[in-house]
């Protein structure tokens, strides 16, 4: 009992229909595919232009220029005793709001930040000769004015903006403070270098503890260790470590550095220890891959002349697979420098405005820094967070550059 | 002495028993050489140097490890019976903080005394601190001498020293190994301590089930009972790490990897790939950040447009989107390997007969690698709920029990934020839930990650 079935006829328009919509299923999947790819392109464009736009107004400062005379006022300076002592007291911030007063008007006392007298102070340390003479000096300008000359201000700040402008007494440069300067309250006159420093210390400690620990470990489960419950548990825990959450390794650090060994609060030395533990897992296992595509032959060859098993790691399998290892370390690296969340749990969120000294000293870090400005109310703080963003990607750009450099210079095949 | 000058005489000791003990390693060498007996040496000059030099070096630094931590003591106990001590009040807190206050000042790390009397313990702390810390560096100098001296009597062609030195280069590979161990039960032990502590106070049942969370009211003394409910917690965590962000990442992620394995020329995935991974190495600040400036505004304003009540300006939306994009590259690339795992001829069977592209990865590809992609999603929950900093900035703090995408929810790392950031003192049930959230989340994450693992394991082998 077979029923005949009938060839299918292609030419029917029943199939040339339905032939239609399988290819236009398929041009729609595709499309799809293609527009997921590029949502996800396009949210990191977004996210790295509304960065830019708002960082880049974060390098700029805006400058009025006043011309003070020194000798005129009322300053209780000797110019040929100029001590941090004496400067401190010679009541600069009135004198310069005077001179601002005199020099502008007296609403433009608010023009200038009020921690312009820094500059002045600066001005007389430098040079104290400048105390016998008239000299104009660009003082930074109020949050206000330099939103407003930046293009976002409110209209009295504008309307002060153009008069200045009008003068010829407004200029907008570089500002050099951003990268000298450490924390403070004043969103004029704050600046990174407290807390790039900060982060450089701490990963230095970092790399210190991570890379000899994470490369032995590495050595020592590739090379030597035998199949058993011990390796099994280091295997096991290390994997685990990988996937524990940051923040708990911030607990970690809280409980046992702080509370339990009393090491300094908010210092470098704890913040690398905590960020050691979390980059060590990442070192060993790409330590692992690295040492594991060393070929056998090489191992063979040194044992066979009479090397001694930690020779054969040290002169040989070791060089051989450092750059795997390296380029490892560095993305490990680049993952410590951009976490936050370990480092609020050891008080590294303190409010620091001099940049540490050591290892010990209370720091804080580029990513806690951006953290503590993201909350800061007053405006002019939106620019200088995202220009902090800026610095911390383009050195994240620059670690990932140079890993893939480095795989792309050694990458070989045996 | 201070540190860093007696840490420098070490190294220069070391140095030097380095380079004395290869010198007479290598003059022993040549005289067996010159007496033909090639094989009466044993180990290269260079590990007697290491030998030697090892020897003069860990005992020293031995022992300094153990005087730092037993001198502080034995500073006290002298200044203590100082005369300038006897005025020292009897009670034990002041005691102490004026036996502090000194002892910064002689260290150099205060600069002026608030309380007189501590100003007279400097110069007893300084004499004090001075001697044991010169009886140290005496007996850390003498130890080293002592140390590289036997050592170095021990120098003989027929002395094995590469042995001994290649003992302790094991010795120090198997430590360093096992502080990874060491870690995963500093951890554990860490965290149930002050977690069992907190639960001494707290009700687990409470704590696990309860669905008011309240902590500030409790610690200020009112409504104890019911104030450590984590439910709204865990809600939050879930709805923004599990629902809203995956509800953005499976199908981005998913789709991504399709297109750049099965469609995307060579060049445009050689480009696409990394730009796309670039997502995953953003800090997570910086996305906190975008998501509480940009996309937490954006959403509040249009879900007033559309009329939504009870729309912040910290939603679980903005927190749960951003999330997304960043697991966008976990998922993607977690499903990018476990279609390429797929055999090839599995792939052609389908296209000979006559499937297209797009019906052979969803009748064919997909379901063949499902295992792989759903292994890959369980990681990228586990990484989704234990992210801090974006829900930090961008979720909000009131413990909202809501489905409600707009409104404000708070998560389970956010309250560990919260609840150890500031000054408080350290026994409180307020701090320790911290710990017993970061229990919680410790638990949690980890059983995803077996499964996950587990899943993706199994799905290996069936090919092969």
């Amino acid at each position: 009992m077979t029923t005949k079935r009938l060839p299918t006829d292609w030419k029917s328009d029943v199939m040339r229909k339905r032939i239609a919509r399988r290819y236009a299923a398929e041009r729609r999947f595709r499309l799809i595919g293609l527009f997921a790819v590029l949502l996800s392109a396009a949210f990191l464009a977004f996210l790295l232009v509304t960065m830019l736009g708002n960082g880049l107004r974060g390098f700029t400062r805006t400058e009025i220029a006043v011309k003070i005379d020194f000798p005129a006022s009322p300053l209780l300076l000797d110019p040929n005793a100029i001590t941090d002592q004496a400067l401190s007291n010679a009541n600069l911030p009135m004198v310069t709001s005077d001179a601002v007063k005199k020099a502008l008007g007296a609403d433009a006392e608010e023009w200038v930040s009020h921690t312009a007298w820094i500059v002045l102070r600066d001005r007389i340390k430098a040079d104290p000769k400048i105390l016998s003479r008239t000299e104009t000096v660009a003082l930074p300008a109020s949050t206000e004015v330099d939103l407003a000359a930046k293009g976002e201000g409110s209209p009295e700040a504008e309307a002060a903006v153009d008069r200045l402008k009008g003068a010829g007494l407004l200029t907008t440069g570089f500002n050099s403070n951003f990268l000298t300067a450490s924390d403070g309250t004043d969103p004029t006159q704050v600046g990174i270098w407290g807390a790039f420093k900060g982060s450089l210390l701490t990963m230095l400690v970092t790399l210190a503890l991570s890379f000899p620990i994470g490369v032995a470990t590495a050595l020592y489960l590739e090379e030597y260790a035998r199949k058993n419950w011990l390796t099994d548990i280091i295997e096991v825990s290390i994997n685990n470590l990988a996937a524990v959450p940051s923040i708990i390794f911030g607990l970690l650090g809280l409980s046992i550095f702080l509370n339990f060994l009393h090491l300094p609060r908010s210092a470098a030395v704890v913040g690398g220890m905590t960020l050691a533990l979390m980059t060590m897992p990442v070192i060993v296992i790409a330590g692992r891959n690295a040492i594991k595509s060393v070929p056998p032959s090489i191992r063979d060859a040194a044992l066979g002349i009479g090397a001694s098993p930690v020779q054969v790691v040290f002169h040989h399998v070791l060089p051989l697979a450092l750059p795997g290892i390296l380029t490892g370390t560095i993305i490990g690296m680049a993952r410590a420098l951009g976490e936050t969340a370990p480092l609020l749990m050891i008080g590294m969120r303190a409010f620091i405005a001099t940049p540490p000294g050591g290892i010990t000293d209370p720091a804080t870090v580029l990513p806690v820094q951006i953290f503590l400005w993201s909350d800061e109310v007053s405006k002019g703080f939106v620019e200088k967070t995202s220009a902090a963003i800026i610095v911390l990607l383009v050195f994240l750009l620059a670690m990932n550059g140079l890993a893939i450099y480095l795989r792309n210079k050694f990458e070989k095949r045996w | 002495m201070t540190g860093p000058a007696i840490f420098l005489l070490l190294a220069g000791l070391g140095a030097i028993a380095w380079v004395s003990a290869r010198a007479r390693a290598l003059r022993l060498q040549g005289v067996a050489r010159a007496s033909g007996r090639r094989d009466a040496v044993h180990s290269l000059p260079g590990y007697h140097g290491w030998y030697v030099a090892l020897w003069t070096l860990i005992p020293a630094a031995f022992f300094l490890a153990v005087w730092a931590n037993v001198s502080p003591g034995l500073v006290t106990q002298d200044v203590l019976n100082s005369t300038a001590a006897q005025a020292l009040p009897a009670d034990g807190f002041s005691r102490s903080s004026i036996l502090g206050e000194a002892r910064a000042i002689a260290t150099g790390a205060q600069a002026g005394a608030f309380n007189p009397l501590s100003e007279e313990l400097v110069q007893p702390y300084k004499d004090a601190i001075g001697k044991y810390g010169l009886a140290g560096a005496v007996l850390a100098l003498v130890l080293a001498f002592a140390g590289g001296a036997y050592a170095f009597t021990r120098v003989r062609p027929d002395f094995r020293a590469r042995t001994r030195v290649e003992r302790l280069v094991m010795a120090s590979l198997l430590i360093a190994s096992l502080l990874a161990i060491i870690t995963t039960v500093g951890i554990v032990a860490s965290l149930l301590w002050e977690s069992f502590r907190f639960f001494s106070m707290v009700n687990p049942i409470d704590f696990l089930f309860g669905t008011k969370w309240s902590p500030q009211s409790a610690a200020m003394g009112y409504g104890n009972e019911d104030a450590f409910g984590a439910v709204p917690l865990f809600w939050g965590t879930i709805f923004i790490g599990a629902i809203i962000a995956m509800i953005v990442a499976i199908p981005l992620g998913l789709m991504s990897a399709i297109y750049l394995t099965q469609y995307a020329n060579p060049a445009v995935r050689r480009w696409m790939k990394p730009t796309l991974e670039m997502l995953a190495g953003v800090p997570t600040v910086v996305y906190g950040y975008f998501a509480a400036l940009t996309i937490a505004p954006a959403l509040r304003d249009f879900a007033v447009s559309i009329g939504i009540q009870g729309a912040s300006s910290e939603s679980a939306l903005a927190a749960g989107l951003v999330m997304g994009v960043m697991i966008i590259p976990f998922v993607s690339s977690m499903a990018d390997d476990s279609i390429a795992a797929v055999p090839q001829s599995m792939r052609d069977g389908s296209l000979a007969m006559g499937a297209t592209t797009s019906e052979t990865i969803r009748k064919v590809l997909i379901p063949a690698a499902l295992p792989g992609v759903v292994g890959g999603v369980l990681l990228a929950v586990s990484r989704a709920i234990g992210e801090t900093m974006i829900v930090v900035m961008a979720a909000g703090l009131s413990a909202n029990l809501t489905l409600n995408p707009f409104a404000s929810v708070t998560t389970v790392t956010t309250q560990i934020v919260q609840l150890l950031t500031g000054d408080q003192e350290f026994d409180s049930a307020k701090t320790l839930a911290a710990f017993a959230l970061g229990l919680v989340l410790f638990i949690v994450t980890l059983l995803l990650n077996i499964v996950a693992l587990r899943v993706v394991k199994k799905y290996r082998e069936a090919y092969d």
